[in-house]
Parts: C-alpha cells; structure tokens; sequence
C-alpha cells in the first residue's frame, strides 16, 4: 500500500470521525457549560471510536445542562452512559455474534441496564429474538423486575410469550397483566400471579403503554 | 278512410247537378253544404285570441292576502332553480368536503405517523403558574411543550405526537422546580449522582395502541 494512499485512507476516516462528533457537538454548543464542553467531547469522540451510538450520550448532557446540574457532576453522568454503552455492546456481541452490534440494540440495552436489569437477563432476552428490537421486551422486563417479581421467572413469562406469538410492544402487556394479577383482591403470590398469566397466553389484554 | 262516392263528390264541386243524385246521397249533399256555408260565413280568429277572450270575461276573484300568508304561500309554491357551476369551483368544492371528511379529528394535533403515537401528559400541581415537559423528545429545551389548565382546577395537561419508544422527561413547574410527572408508569435514575429519578415513557406506536 502506497504511503499517498494511507495519508488519504488516514484523512478520509478522521473526516468521518470528525463529522459524527461534530454532529453532536453542534447540538450541544451553547447549551453545556464551557467548563464540562471537552471532557464530553472526547467522551463523545471516544463512543464514536468505539462505533457506540452517541445519541444517548448527547441526550444525557442536554439534560444535566437543563437541570443545570454542575459541570463535574455532568460529565460524570455522561460518562457513566458511556460505560453503561460500552457494556451494553458486550452484551449485546454475546447474544447476537456474527454480526455488527446494531445500534439500537446497543442503545435499548444500556437503558435496560440503566433500569436495573441484570447483564445474564437482558442476554437470554437478547437471546430469545436476536433480530427483533429489543427495547419492548427488555421494558418488561424491568417492568416486571420493578413491581418485585423474581428477575429470571419474569424473563421465563416473557420468552414463553415471544414463543407463543407476542411481539413487539404487545410483550409490555405481559407485564401489565402480571402486575394486575398481582393487585387482585384475594392476594396472588408473584410466582402464581406469573402462572396465571402464563396460562393466558396469547391472550393477554392490550392495554396503555 | 272511406272514400266519397264519386258523383257526390262531382255534385260538391259542381261538376253535376245535384237533382241527378239519388236520394240517400242528396241528402248527403244537402249536410255538407250546410256545414261549408256554415265554415264561410265564421270569422278567421285564432285560438290564443278566443281564449283571451274568455279570460276578460271571466275574471278571476282577487284575493286579498297579507304579507304573510304571500310569504308562506311563496315558501310552499314549488320554484324552478337554475344552478350553474363552474367545474373549478365544483372541484374545489369536492376537494374541501373530502378533506374534511377524510381527515380524522385529531384536537389539533397533528395526525401520528406509522413509527409516531400520542402521549397524553397530566400533573396536578395546584396553584402553579405554569408546567411544561421536557425531555428527550424535544432535547430537553424550555417552552417546547407547555401543559394546560384552562379551568383552573390545578390539573395540567396537555397531547403530543412523538416518536415510538422510550423517552425521559420531567416536568417544570414555575419555570424552576423539576418533578418527576407523579403518574408516570416507569422511573429511572437520572444519572447525574443526586438520586433523582426522571419519568420514563414508552411511546406505542398508533398501529399498536389499543
């Protein structure tokens, strides 16, 4: 390879680097503290090094500026999204391998564990329906995992209702119907609340998000 | 048609003497005779003539009516309308009347597309002066999405389209104070070390919700 052909490969992908970091500093000028400004920076060009997905990254900081949260506190929320990214995309490499981690999975990932979830729980969700968003199923989970039900039992209610059919949002239903079951009169413990709305399925009732 | 006998015929135009006729055809004769005398001496006037004739001496009784017994008779009394359209107008008349029976109603938002839904945002803060939202849905700016309390009943509200998905949001009551929207069906730790939770929402999108 020629040296005039690696200047112009070298040249060509701090463009592009330059250009996806630039697109989210563009967003942040003006609105995040000077003094927070090139700590973000460099982590924003670290994720995209990284081919984690910034938008999470730039939502955090417009956030922490909003609240008018002190500079060194804001950085370390955006770098705490970072690390949370970074060990989403592990997650996310283990259970879909062979490819790319894409993004949104990365991105969904993060927030799930940002929620609470456990890595093994997203992954065997993960798992279960790799080529699938895995934002709904990962919600009700934490939904799940929110209203104290057993983290592994709820991932079993949810991978017998992908398996029965339910897709996509209609697996945030899941959940519902299981914390209704649980608010019964009469008392349902969590796991017998989890059998009977196993038992349902498909049919669990749509409700509101 | 039956045809006339020939000599009656030829004793009406003069052409034989009517005496020669025998009896049953003289007495032929002497009717049509008469009637073309009778048709000779009538005055030539028309019909439209006659009939108006008839109108003058026989006038109609006039009837006097108030104003509005004429009105009511007017509205009842069937009328020949002539409606002449222009095929812009027309056109244009037919393009508004499916706009407006196409478009569904919507409260002023705009109508949700495929990957968008509609979030509903209610706070009770009572007493407030004003409540917005902010969150990742609008890059956390101010005065993006104002919440409402027209009846001043301390309950705020207000609709957005936005996309599907999850979005974070607090709302910011008096231009200052950060709450949490105490209704949300999901919290999340905000990140930032202080323990402050923001409201998580999941957006279905309209193809999905109930």
């Amino acid at each position: 390879m020629s040296l005039r052909l690696v200047l112009a490969l070298a040249v060509a992908v701090t463009a592009a680097l330059g250009a996806q970091t630039g697109n989210g500093s563009t967003r942040l000028g003006g609105r995040v503290p000077a003094a927070a400004l090139p700590a973000i920076d460099s982590i924003l060009a670290a994720a995209v090094a990284e081919s984690l997905p910034t938008e999470p990254l730039v939502q955090k900081a417009l956030e922490g500026s909003a609240k008018n949260i002190p500079a060194d506190r804001l950085v370390n929320g955006v770098r705490r999204g970072f690390l949370q990214l970074r060990q989403a995309r592990v997650i996310v490499s283990r259970a879909v391998p062979g490819q790319a981690p894409p993004e949104g999975h990365v991105a969904a990932v993060a927030a799930a564990l940002a929620r609470g979830l456990s890595g093994p729980v997203v992954e065997r969700l993960l798992t279960v329906a790799p080529n699938e968003p895995p934002g709904p199923a990962l919600h009700a989970a934490a939904d799940l995992v929110a209203h104290h039900f057993d983290p592994d039992s709820a991932a079993d209610l949810l991978v017998d209702a992908h398996n029965k059919g339910l897709r996509g949002v209609r697996l945030l239903d899941v959940a519902v119907a299981a914390d209704h079951e649980l608010q019964r009169p009469g008392g349902r413990t969590p796991s017998e609340a989890l059998a009977h709305v196993r038992a349902m399925l498909p049919n669990v009732r749509p409700g509101r998000p | 048609m039956s045809p006339i006998d020939q000599r009656l015929q030829e004793a009406l135009d003069g052409e034989r003497d009517p005496g020669d006729l025998p009896t049953d055809l003289r007495e032929s004769y002497a009717l049509l005779s008469a009637a073309a005398q009778m048709l000779k001496a009538m005055p030539p006037v028309s019909v439209a003539s006659r009939v108006m004739a008839e109108i003058r001496q026989n006038p109609a009784p006039v009837q006097s009516e108030g104003p509005a017994r004429r009105l009511i008779r007017w509205l009842r009394g069937g009328r020949a309308v002539t409606v002449r359209l222009r095929p812009v107008w027309t056109l244009a008349l037919a393009a508004g009347l499916a706009t407006v029976l196409l478009l569904p109603w919507s409260d002023g938002l705009p109508t949700p597309g495929v990957a968008q839904g509609i979030a509903k945002f209610v706070g009770h803060f009572p007493g407030a002066r004003s409540v917005e939202v902010v969150g990742s849905f609008n890059d956390w700016s101010r005065g993006a999405l104002a919440l409402n309390d027209d009846d001043h009943d301390g309950i705020w509200h207000a609709d957005a389209v936005l996309p599907a998905g999850q979005h974070e949001y607090m709302f910011v009551v008096d231009g200052e104070r950060w709450v949490p929207d105490p209704l949300a069906d999901r919290y999340v730790d905000d990140g930032f070390g202080a323990g402050q939770q923001n409201s998580l929402l999941i957006v279905r999108p309209v193809s999905a919700q109930p």
